[in-house]
């Protein structure tokens, strides 16, 4: 064994060399390093990085070192580096996924950070900062927080002559309905109106929204509200309009639905900020709307990201960390952030000039109060979701709305229980 | 070889049945190796004729572009070297230390012989990432986070492998090692000298097995190098999935044809030996 | 080399264990010590990085461990939840019946191929064998990802062609029937070129002369097959049966990236359920309970198959 671990040592130190830098602190005791983990692999990540190399260049005392990951990687990976102590100081991860995470004790606290005015956090979009609240206690800063908008291809409108956006959902599923083309006839048209995939949906949040609009929900307080009249009605209107009228596949999953659009197969597709540089990539005209009003409501989820701290910090590197995170949130960092990434500003007192720049961003900032929290403080999400998957998959499918609308609030009131 | 003296001592006529099955072996063949040309063909397919209607299996315009974007997104050639350094250091201690045991699993009595192979077996019965979590923490007590010697040392020696080189060791003829002993050699220098010579084949398959499982496994390495600097390939090939987990196809499959392109060569290369010889074992 | 004694070599059992073991207590020792040599290596690191893991991972099963901070002794609650959670009785049924699409399927391809492609006369064997063999070196992950491809609905090749033959699949992963056949497809696709040269190994490892003499007895090939092939190979089909059994009752990389368990929980695996209930909600005490149910049902399945092939050729468990 000793003769194979030296072996095998060699090996290692020889490929250290190349230039593998081998995480850990610093020996000398003296400035705090942290190392953070997030999952942002596009424009965004190099925003990030710039942030984090100024954060680095205008404090001696701390520094950061990034690690970039797939957010799905994350998940995998977080939970056995934290089993035994190497996991990161500061870690981004998809909202939803923060309460599992800080139920178990994996997260430090946040609250005094809240407290204190050189956190900038006081004009946080109060949506955004629900999603890191867990039991009454805030485990996490949001990095992220954006509405599901509607992205649509101009060029597809202009054809169909189709004038401004539709505003209730009457009048979306009739634009739907004119740009759906079946020319052949065989009731497989060649391209939908609309993408509105019936399950793993983009951030879980395009059933959510509609549930919204007509006044309904999934969980509220802590219990299953799925099970309501508004919920039915929501089935039965969109199913008619998905599997009756063909405005969109049935089957379809989020990453379905983002393919058919940016592959010019459907006129309009609900999904993130992403998505306008897919359309950019694949010679799109597009153009950006919010999700139009339900019967009672104009609501969207959100898609949110947020960054915690792990109970892997020593005092001293959760404090580095609360500066990392004050110095993100400041005026200069927060439009910088905004501006690089294509996400609204997080704060609300961002005037909206400030970013004007970036058309994606200005239209996404105007619509950023119609963003509601997917499933702020719940614990199992995993099966909640999956609940609710499995209820819209069925429901558009044909199968009968009341049960399985009975069958997911059982689902999900166990959930919440577990 | 005897099946190509048999061979040649029958008059080669064309049967009936065997048209029929050449062209059963032709339709198999292809079913099984389309989802290889997609994999190689749309990694030169440009985007917009990745998502076309109707699809083609050719590319109507041949591209680099795809290959380009890997060579910019990722430090391929470092994540190669590391795939080499893990898939192949694996598969080096894992030939040595199974074939070691299969020996004794074979060909040597000693007390509890039955319950240690059933043992052995048993291992593989278990998920494993049921064990992973205790298991990185032992690699973790140890200071092997973000070493070769964590992705390497716990694969060192495995259960399929000892099973396997055991069932091989059985059916080597017992006289062959006769001579040997009565010289009175050693169980060590019979193993080396006579058993190992002869198994050449069963270790080149089981080579080549542990090598393609680790080559590909995703995983092991994302869980025990946090360092993107240690990546392999084949976990390094994730970071491709673009925002909103979009997958480009046509980058991902020039992904996947570099990630097994050293695999398929490495293949061609022992082919011949391999699939030949597999198990011409004893009658050497 | 000498086919005349190779019947003779095949058969020969191991030598009987008691007799000399009888003979002298030092003998004895010295023979364990040997044998412990050769396998201490292989002992150490699977003892270390494998058993011991397994019986922390044991410990873990009777707690509410959630991989890192407080965890609480919870008896068999992670057991009864095992056999009571609709869910995971479902995950249970859907493992079954992935393992019987899935084992069968593989086996009989790759042993009716390596039947033909073991005989000298067939034309382009190399090429055949080779091509065969291929998909093995391809990762679970890149099948799947290929594989969705081909039969996507909306651009899938494999569905426009088979379209033109008449034949609609429509959406294949999304149907609640057909999903499972699907990804049970992919790994026979993936895996089958494995066992066909392990059964190649097999079936040349079988003396010819038996065949010579079968066919100065005038067996055809039917019967050549059913009295010297299968019975001769039943040992390499033990082998094969309860590796491809072990790898269907651990099922998971294709199917986590083709449908992720759906549709309607239709291909969600025990692996599937372990890794979520594990990586997702971090309960890795019911993780733990749930795998080791698993251990379990794969140990006594094999060993039925030990059983039941054991009859003819005590190897294996010898």
């Amino acid at each position: 064994m000793t003769r194979m671990r030296s072996l095998l040592g060699a090996g290692a130190a020889a490929l250290t060399l190349i230039g593998a830098g081998c995480s850990g602190g610093g020996d000398d005791g003296g400035p705090v390093e942290l190392t953070f983990w997030h999952g942002y692999t596009e424009a965004d990540g190099d925003v990030l990085e710039g942030i984090v190399d100024d954060f680095n260049a205008s404090h001696d005392d701390i520094t950061i070192n990034t690690e970039v990951k797939t957010w799905d990687s994350i998940d995998d990976t977080l939970l056995t580096a934290l089993s035994a102590g190497e996991g990161p100081n500061i870690v981004a991860m998809p909202a939803e996924r923060l309460p599992v995470y800080a139920s178990k004790g994996a997260f430090a606290p946040l609250d005094d950070f809240y407290a204190d005015e050189g956190g900038n956090t006081a004009n946080l979009n109060p949506g955004a900062v629900a999603m890191e609240e867990v039991e009454g206690t805030k485990y996490g800063v949001p990095s992220g927080f954006v509405p599901l908008a509607v992205y649509y291809n101009t060029a597809m409108f202009e054809e169909a002559g189709i004038d401004g956006f539709p505003q209730t959902w009457d009048e979306w599923v009739e634009a739907a309905k004119k740009l759906t083309v079946d020319e052949n006839g065989d009731g497989t048209p060649e391209r939908y109106g609309v993408a509105l995939p019936d399950h793993a949906t983009v951030a879980n949040g395009l059933w959510p929204s509609l549930f919204y609009g007509n006044g309904g929900g999934i969980v509220q307080d802590g219990e299953a509200v799925i099970d309501s009249p508004q919920n039915a009605e929501t089935l039965e209107f969109w199913r008619s309009a998905i599997a009756g009228d063909k405005i969109s596949p049935t089957g379809l999953d989020g990453i379905g639905s983002d393919e058919l659009f940016s592959g010019g197969k459907a006129a309009m597709t609900v999904g993130g900020p992403w998505m306008a540089s897919i359309a950019t990539e694949n010679d799109i005209d597009y153009a950006i709307a919010p999700i139009p009003a339900g019967p009672e409501t104009q609501a969207a989820s959100a898609i949110g990201i947020s960054m915690a701290t792990t109970v892997d910090s020593s005092d001293a590197e959760l404090a580095g960390a609360e500066e990392f995170f004050s110095f993100f949130l400041n005026d200069e960092n927060s439009v910088k952030w905004s501006l690089g990434s294509g996400w609204p500003p997080l704060r609300t007192d961002i005037p909206a000039e400030a970013v004007a720049e970036n058309p994606v961003v200005a239209a996404l900032t105007e619509m950023s109060d119609l963003g509601r929290p997917l499933l702020p403080g719940v614990v199992n999400s995993v099966d909640v979701l999956s609940a609710v998957d499995e209820l819209t998959q069925k429901a558009v499918a044909g199968e009968d709305v009341g049960a399985l609308l009975g069958e997911a609030q059982t689902e999900i009131q166990n959930a919440l229980e577990d | 070889m005897s099946a190509a003296t048999v061979s040649r001592k029958r008059p080669r006529t064309v049967r009936p049945g065997t048209v029929l099955a050449v062209i059963a072996l032709v339709v198999v063949s292809a079913v099984v190796l389309l989802p290889i040309a997609i994999i190689v063909f749309t990694a030169f397919k440009p985007t917009a004729e990745v998502n076309a209607f109707p699809p083609s299996l050719l590319p109507d315009e041949w591209t680099l572009d795809n290959l380009k974007q890997i060579t910019s997104e990722l430090p391929f050639l470092r994540l190669i070297g590391n795939s080499f350094a893990f898939a192949g250091g694996v598969t080096a201690f894992a030939l040595v230390f199974d074939s070691l045991a299969a020996y004794a699993l074979a060909r040597m009595d000693f007390t509890g012989r039955r319950v240690l192979l059933i043992a052995i077996i048993a291992t593989l019965m278990i998920p494993f990432q049921a064990t992973l979590i205790p298991l990185y923490q032992l690699v973790s007590d140890l200071g092997w986070v973000n070493t070769y010697a964590a992705l390497i040392a716990p694969r060192a020696a495995d259960a399929f492998g000892i099973f396997f080189l055991r069932q091989f060791f059985l059916a080597l003829p017992r006289d062959i090692d006769a001579a040997a002993r009565i010289d009175g050699a050693s169980e060590f220098r019979i193993f080396r000298s006579v058993v190992l010579p002869n198994a050449m084949p069963a270790l080149l398959t089981l080579g080549l097995f542990t090598f393609v499982n680790n080559w590909n496994d995703l995983l092991w390495p994302l869980v025990f190098t946090t360092d993107s600097e240690m990546g392999t390939i084949t976990s390094g090939l994730t970071l491709l999935t673009g925002p909103g987990g979009i997958i480009p196809h046509g980058v991902m499959m020039a992904g996947s044809l570099i990630a097994i392109l050293p695999l398929v060569v490495a293949f061609l290369l022992i082919q011949r030996r391999f699939i030949e010889n597999i198990a011409t074992t004893g009658l050497k | 080399m000498s086919v005349d004694n190779a019947p003779a070599r095949r058969y020969r059992p191991p030598a009987p264990l008691g007799g000399r073991r009888r003979a002298s207590c030092g003998g004895l020792l010295r023979r364990n010590t040997r044998a412990f040599a050769f396998l201490a290596p292989a002992l150490i690191i699977l003892g270390l990085f494998v058993v011991w893991p397994m019986i922390s991972a044991l410990r873990l099963s009777f707690t509410d461990a959630s991989g890192f901070g407080r965890e609480e002794w919870v008896g068999l609650e992670n057991y009864a939840t095992v056999f009571t959670d609709p869910d995971i009785l479902n995950a249970v049924g859907n493992t079954l019946l992935y393992t019987v699409l899935f084992t069968p399927t593989a086996v009989i391809a790759a042993l009716g191929l390596a039947l033909l492609l073991n005989s000298p006369h067939m034309p382009f064997r190399s090429f055949f064998r080779t091509a065969l063999f291929i998909p093995f070196v391809v990762s679970f992950a890149v099948a799947a990802f290929a594989w969705s491809y081909l039969i996507d609905p909306q651009v899938g090749l494999l569905n426009y062609w088979l379209g033109g033959l008449g034949i609609q699949m429509g959406n294949v992963l999304e149907d609640p029937t057909l999903a499972m056949p699907a990804v049970a497809f992919v790994a026979v696709w993936k895996l089958f070129g494995f066992y066909f040269v392990i059964f190649l190994a097999g079936l040349q490892d079988i003396p010819s002369s038996l065949y010579e003499a079968a066919r100065v007895d005038g067996a055809r090939a039917w019967s050549r097959l059913r009295h010297i092939t299968l019975p001769l190979l039943s040992n390499t089909m033990a082998f094969v049966l309860i590796f491809a059994m072990i790898a269907a009752l651990q099922a998971f990389d294709q199917i986590y990236v083709m449908t992720g368990g759906g549709p309607y929980g239709n291909t969600q695996t025990v692996v599937m359920e372990i890794y979520e209930s594990g990586f997702r909600k971090l309960d890795i005490g019911f993780a733990s309970a749930l795998s080791y149910v698993l251990l379990i049902a794969t140990l006594v399945l094999s060993l039925v198959q030990f059983l039941f092939f054991g009859r003819r050729e005590k190897d294996l468990s010898s």
